[in-house]
């Protein structure tokens, strides 16, 4: 009986099974490296538009120059007022969304009962399922005339108002997260804490939030590359005017705003209006990647303390 | 050396380096019921994983020496380990099987194996063997997951029975039962012995005593003594295994 | 400010107060989210809710506010997610069973899957232009539903590989031991057995992906899915509109009386996700109520 195991017609056998194993997992390979392609188109496309931009304009000029009217003469290509709107927006959302967001965390995983637990959590979900477009519609309808009651020079379009709702839009993102990082503190540390005589405020702000404190950072990080991406809801709300201010009242014009208004208006292809795109879109990359990079691996880092 | 279904010759496993099986050299006789005991850790499942190739699973594994099937190495490069599991089947610790019927869960593998005969008198015919189809007959459709523990492990005996393999591994098959359930494995056991080889690993040393026709008793990985189960409990050879089945350590 | 666990004398009562008011601000600023998500659905609904009516969804957009509807729109979203499905489910899904079940633990892997993290990350009017370069122009597909959907489809593909992923790891060990040990090969156990048990979870997470898939406006807009369309595409490489696209274009006019309709297009876009997700609960709700592990 033993020979039949390796009679003539298994062996051919094993050989079709063979080909057909190496066959499937082949074609699932194929679809994974599909990701590692689609990265590398990515960056190759915006590195080479990008290179025949900065062949016309030096890259000093495009990053520090404090103009930045493509389209209109004379032509100026510094960059600095679309970073300086997208800033604004970041900074101003990042001041609502990380203190809430912190703030919710804390309560939802050490305070609130399963019940309520239950009821919020889910309602963080929809919050962060909402298109941004919605956002930029509520931005532009409801918060901007908010703001022009209690500050009168406010303008139509306003960082505030984009600021605001990229803050709702990226505060489940955060609560999330630090809900995470704070349930992975273990539970013998809160008891060791409470032990001591401690309050729950004490052992909370104390000694749990420190001791999450990377995978928190993480996600603030993670917040923050979000809102250098938002495109929809600063275009509807905070305006086409590319501008160098603090206030967040004005108009100002973020990056990921500029790319949609070159996108919608009529550029002849290969034009250098056209390839601003592309240096702009390449920066913009280039910030978020490694905004993500980074998160990422502190996350992972603090993932190995606590596992 | 007398021809016995499966040999071994100096078997050597190790995982990342680390030895857990050393030179092990043993031949299992057909129809037998072969034990295999010793303390925790000691290597008992590492070993009989070797034979139907469950080994390949764990990275790091290495393994050195021979094992042969019928007078064939089971690692020879060109076998596939799909067809070695085929003729050698295997019942897990945990009862484990498909979340899917009864029915099912004893067909699939003739099915994906191409069975060409008749698939209900096979489930029939297995499940009979099991001791199980009395109580399953009206059940078949319903899922596998419905039944008790025993009754679990019994479908995952069927199961592998269904594949009409020469030799059936148990690794530790009772541990999760309880004491009734375990009693009518064992006398499944004994039936099964007039078609099928067994090996079990057991730290039940009253199962091993009660079941088995040979023992072989490993320690950190070390073959100590192999022999006729009732010379080996009550004459041993060796210090160590009567102080093992005495229960003066393990 | 106390600083670490040490006991300085203090009232305890101090500290006690203070920290009930701490759990108070806490609270205050969770159910503010509530608070936030109410008021967005009210105004939208008082906005948009009566322009809402048979003539909106079955009318092309117009410069007349009274006649503008919605119907170039939804069937240009419906076209879109169907096609975005059809492209992204059967790679997103074999990529994860290939880093699930397959891949070795080596160098290349784990490159893959740190890109897939990276890819989640990036901001969707990137994907925009990547789409408009690689689809548009290069593969010259023009600015038609093909290049929409193949540009979603990069775009959700990381979010359902993730999902995925998850799904295929929570199917237990001791099932694919099982099968291994009848003789089964991988592909059989996998196809047998692993898929059909992480179907569930699978499928929500195409259906979460689709869900932001309709909602994304940017890469439409890069690849140039118009504004001003009077048909319903018919074919791939028709030109469309989106459900996003209009509400932009409707929010974006300057006349009051369009963004009553772009309230109205928004109560549209919300209705469908909220059928899709409640679609996803309820098959989420169905399998835990067959699961026995």
């Amino acid at each position: 009986m033993g020979a039949e195991l390796i009679t003539k017609r298994r062996l051919e056998a094993h050989k079709a099974r063979r080909w057909r194993e190496g066959g499937v997992k082949g074609i699932l390979f194929l679809c994974a490296l599909l990701s590692i392609v689609t990265t590398f188109s990515v960056i190759y496309i915006l590195a080479r538009e990008s290179y025949t931009f900065f062949e016309r304009v030096p890259v000093f000029d495009f990053l520090f120059g404090t103009r930045w009217t493509p389209l209109l003469e004379p032509r100026s290509f510094g960059v600095l007022p679309l970073f300086c709107g997208t800033l604004l927006i970041v900074v101003g959302s990042a001041l609502i969304a990380v203190p809430i967001g912190l703030a919710s965390a804390i309560y939802l995983s050490e305070y609130a009962s399963e019940r309520v637990r239950s009821v919020l959590k889910p309602i963080l979900e929809v919050l962060a399922g909402i298109p941004t477009v919605v956002y930029g519609y509520f931005a532009l309808t409801s918060i901007t005339p908010l703001l022009r009651q209690v500050f009168e020079d406010t303008q139509v379009f306003n960082a505030a108002s984009g600021a605001i709702v990229v803050a709702i839009m990226v505060l489940p993102m955060v609560a999330s997260l630090c809900d995470d990082a704070i349930r992975a503190v273990p539970t013998s540390t809160r008891m060791a804490a409470y032990s001591m005589g401690a309050t729950k405020y004490e052992v909370v702000a104390q000694v749990v939030v420190p001791g999450a404190l990377s995978g928190i950072i993480a996600s603030f990080v993670l917040a923050i590359s979000r809102a250098f991406g938002e495109t929809m809801a600063v275009t509807l709300a905070a305006g086409a005017t590319p501008r160098i201010t603090l206030n967040p009242l004005e108009s100002i014009q973020t990056m990921t705003a500029y790319i949609v208004q070159v996108s919608l208006g009529d550029t002849p292809a290969g034009g250098i209006e056209y390839q601003t795109i592309f240096a702009v879109g390449a920066l913009l990359f280039i910030v978020t990647f490694g905004m993500n990079i980074i998160a990422h691996k502190v996350l992972r880092r603090f993932r190995e303390v606590y596992e | 050396m007398v021809n016995g279904i499966i040999e071994t010759e100096k078997l050597s496993i190790s995982y990342w380096g680390k030895p857990a099986v050393k030179e092990v050299t043993a031949t299992f006789l057909e129809n037998d019921i072969t034990a295999i005991i010793g303390p925790s850790g000691c290597g008992k499942s590492t070993l009989i994983r070797a034979f139907n190739r469950m080994n390949d699973f764990i990275p790091g594994v290495s393994t050195g020496g021979q094992v042969l099937f019928h007078g064939t190495s089971l690692y020879r490069k060109d076998l596939d380990p799909v067809e070695v599991r085929r003729r050698i089947g295997m019942v897990f610790q945990k009862p484990n099987p498909f979340p899917k019927s009864v029915f099912r869960n004893v067909s699939w593998g003739p099915a994906i194996n191409g069975y060409k005969g008749n698939l209900d008198e096979l489930v029939e015919t297995s499940l009979r063997q099991a001791a199980l189809w009395d109580e399953v007959k009206d059940r078949l459709g319903d899922s596998a997951l419905d039944l008790s523990g025993g009754q679990q492990q019994r479908l995952c005996i069927a199961r592998a029975l269904a594949m009409e393999p020469e030799v059936i591994l148990f690794d530790e098959p009772c541990s999760a039962l309880d004491p009734a359930s375990t009693a009518r494995i064992e006398d499944l056991m004994i039936e099964l012995k007039k078609n099928y080889t067994q090996i079990i690993v057991t730290h039940n040393m009253q199962q091993a005593a009660r079941v088995s026709d040979k023992t072989l008793f490993i320690d950190g990985g070390v073959m100590v003594e192999y022999g006729e189960t009732e010379q080996v409990f009550t004459r041993p050879s060796e210090q160590r295994t009567e102080d093992y089945v005495t229960g003066r350590f393990g | 400010m106390k600083s670490g666990l040490r006991m300085i004398g203090g009232n305890i009562r101090q500290r006690r107060t203070f920290s009930r008011i701490f759990r108070y601000v806490c609270g205050a600023f969770t159910w503010l989210a509530v608070v936030l998500l109410a008021v967005l659905l009210i105004q939208i609904t008082r906005q948009g809710l009566g322009w809402v009516d048979w003539q909106f969804l079955t009318s092309y957009p117009s410069r007349f506010v009274e006649q503008a509807g919605i119907k170039a729109a939804l069937f240009g979203s419906l076209w879109l997610i169907t096609l975005t499905a059809f492209f992204s489910i059967p790679i997103g899904v074999a990529t994860a069973i290939y880093l699930e079940e397959y891949a070795p633990k080596n160098r290349l892997s784990s490159f893959i899957e740190i890109n897939i993290a990276n890819l989640a990350g990036v901001p969707s009017i990137v994907y925009g232009i990547l789409g408009l370069t690689l689809f548009v122009r290069w593969l010259a597909f023009d600015r038609s539903l093909l290049s929409g959907s193949l540009t979603m489809t990069l775009l959700i593909l990381p979010i359902i590989i993730i999902a995925s992923r998850e799904a295929i790891r929570a199917v237990p060990d001791s099932i694919r031991q099982a099968a291994f040990a009848l003789g089964a090969t991988r592909w059989q156990t996998v196809r047998h057995h692993v898929l059909p048990a992480a179907l569930p979870g699978i499928l929500t997470g195409v259906i979460l992906a689709m869900s932001r898939a309709i909602g994304e406006t940017a890469p439409l807009v890069m690849i140039g899915a118009l504004t001003y369309v009077a048909f319903v595409p018919e074919s791939l490489m028709d030109p469309f509109t989106a459900l996003p696209i209009q509400i932009f274009n409707w929010a974006a006019r300057p006349q009051k009386g369009f963004h009553s309709i772009a309230a109205a297009g928004i109560i549209v876009l919300l209705a469908v996700l909220l059928l899709m997700n409640a679609l996803a609960v309820y098959i989420r709700y169905r399998s835990q109520r067959k699961r026995q592990w």
